[in-house]
């Protein structure tokens, strides 16, 4: 389970027959642990919300629905196009794994990019850190997302790295960056439930 | 890269995609009923999240061809993650 | 799998009898008996970091930032006689933190990395004993010590010790990092890479603590939910398994340079050799 499967020929039946763990299974706990840590912020958020819906609900009322839903648009692309990269390393067609992983990035920045827009947006509004509640919980989420965000850009430059030279090409180190990278668009999904819709 | 894998990753994103479209739908809701709580909106839209986020472990992050602990492992989380935050936000309602 | 312990050293045998014996004869003998030594020190030391912290001078979990002078002053007064007692008891013991950092930096020295890591650990994480722990003992200490003082200056160095205790992480957030690369370039097999991201994860929760300078109330601020509690869950998680982790370098150490030995093969080790160090 833990065999580093790179350049195997055959890789592309590896889906067909036997179970695999994509990626480190080290990598896996690393996010089932943060996704633990990630669920009580989000239980937290919860109950403080029920706790005074009135002024949640008032300054929730000031983020743009449709930013969040375009963020989350664009995070989505960058999971597929991730996801694309994976099997294509697998099958071996490494220039359009290469291709894919690059896009990945794109799609990275696009989303933060809009991030920082969107935060500075807010705090022309005269919301901060410290307004409210609710903005206290906005910008702790949105912030420690992205911080996990320009961690992922780190783990697509090893992934990057890997598939520029032939030498190299870890398929068990792409994989693994695949699996963080899609941790950043899961969590995000959540968080963009939890303070764009949530009422 | 095999054709038939491409076209499933495809299908997928669309379907996520689309998900993430009926947001604009269930999240704006009319003027007049904007500033009130609302249990429907809250619970579709975490149920909308988690289907995502289950459909993302199994599809984008493999789980599908995973040994069973780990696909027990992530759906285990989806479901408490569910239970938490429903959990959370009916009892902190009912309890105000 | 206690090596120590109860010596399965073939090639020497550790001569039977009373456990006073046999840790005698460990003393003199064993190869590892500094290893250990560190190893008990961080076990001796968190017991004792425990009851001087939460149970003697009660400034775990850390009492409220929204406070005002009067009701601080009564904190004071009512944890008088612990505060003291415990930290007296503080800066006796200061000494026994540098056995952890010392045995950490030696795991890294066993790792095929370059020492450079080893040693900006060891630096890291001897400074930040001071922001991190030292100041808040001395800072309550004075504090105790006259209770007639003014109101405002008990608050003012209440408010200091506290947040010089939990606002201080990014010291130790460097350190994790460290350790985090560390391990995972390692080809010697030191640690499971898993621990390694567990420092990530160790990383960024002391992240979440650096609201605490703004907030006075709520999940954010120094006793908060956010801030305070669901870390120190991350970083007890963090520290238990640390320790488990660096008693099985400990048992698979081989004193060589190349990848650590597994658990599950001890049979490996030239055990011969040993006998004739022990010599």
């Amino acid at each position: 389970m833990t065999d580093p499967v790179a350049k195997e020929p055959m890789a592309e039946n590896r889906e067909k027959s036997a179970e695999f763990v994509p990626g480190q299974p080290d990598m896996w706990a690393f996010v089932m642990f943060e996704a633990l840590v990630f669920a009580s912020y989000f239980v937290v958020y919860m109950i403080f919300r029920t706790r005074s819906p009135e002024l949640y609900l008032q300054s929730q009322a000031r983020l743009d629905l449709r930013i969040g839903v375009v963020e989350t648009l664009v995070l989505l692309m960058s999971s597929w196009s991730m996801a694309r990269c994976v099997k294509a390393s697998r099958a071996g067609a490494f220039r359009s794994a290469l291709t894919n992983a690059l896009f990945t990035v794109l799609f990275g920045v696009v989303f933060l990019v809009a991030k920082v827009f969107e935060w500075a947006r807010v705090i022309r509004m005269g919301f901060g850190l410290s307004t409210n509640e609710f903005f206290s919980h906005y910008f702790f989420l949105t912030g420690i997302h992205f911080l996990h965000l320009l961690i992922g850009f780190i783990v697509l430059g090893v992934v990057v790295y890997q598939l520029w030279s032939p030498g190299r090409r870890s398929q068990e180190l792409i994989e693994t960056g695949a699996t963080y990278w899609h941790t950043v668009d899961f969590l995000w999904v959540l968080i963009f439930a939890l303070l764009y819709v949530v009422r | 890269m095999n054709a038939r894998f491409e076209k499933r990753l495809l299908v997928v994103w669309l379907i996520l995609s689309a998900i993430t479209l009926v947001y604009l739908w269930v999240g704006s809701v009319d003027p007049a009923r904007t500033l009130r709580p609302s249990a429907v909106v809250t619970s579709s839209a975490i149920v909308l999240a988690l289907i995502k986020v289950r459909v993302i472990f199994r599809e984008f992050m493999e789980t599908r061809h995973a040994p069973v602990l780990l696909r027990r492992l992530t759906d285990g989380w989806v479901l408490l993650i569910a239970v938490c935050l429903l959990g959370s936000y009916f009892v902190g309602m009912a309890v105000r | 799998m206690s090596t120590a312990a109860t010596g399965t050293v073939t090639a020497v045998e550790p001569p039977a009898g009373s456990p006073l014996h046999r840790i005698g004869w460990h003393w003199r003998h064993n190869p590892k008996r500094e290893l250990w030594l560190a190893w008990w020190t961080i076990v001796a030391f968190y017991q004792l970091y425990v009851l001087v912290f939460f149970v003697l001078t009660r400034t775990q979990p850390p009492p409220s930032p929204g406070w005002d002078a009067a009701r601080v002053v009564q904190w004071f007064n009512h944890n008088h006689d612990g505060v003291l007692i415990g930290f007296a008891i503080i800066f006796l013991i200061t000494g026994m933190t540098a056995p952890p950092n010392a045995l950490i930096a030696y795991s890294m020295r066993r790792m095929s990395v370059s020492r450079v890591f080893a040693y900006t650990y060891l630096v890291l994480y001897s400074l930040s004993a001071i922001p991190g722990m030292l100041l808040m003992c001395i800072v309550l200490t004075v504090g105790a010590m006259r209770p007639d003082r003014n109101a405002n200056l008990i608050s003012w160095l209440y408010d200091f010790a506290f947040l010089s205790f939990e606002g201080t992480m990014g010291v130790f957030l460097i350190g994790s990092l460290v350790w985090m690369v560390a391990i995972l370039i390692d080809k010697n097999r030191v640690f499971p890479k898993w621990f390694g991201y567990l420092n990530l994860c160790n990383a960024l929760t002391e992240v979440v603590v650096s609201p605490a300078w703004i907030f006075k109330r709520g999940v954010f601020a120094w006793n908060g939910l956010i801030a305070w509690w669901i870390d120190m869950v991350v970083f007890a998680v963090y520290t238990g398994v640390f320790i488990v982790l660096l008693r099985k370098m400990i048992q698979r150490e081989d004193f060589g340079t190349g990848p650590l030995p597994d658990a599950a093969r001890p049979l490996d080790l030239d055990l011969s050799e040993w006998a004739e160090t022990a010599r």
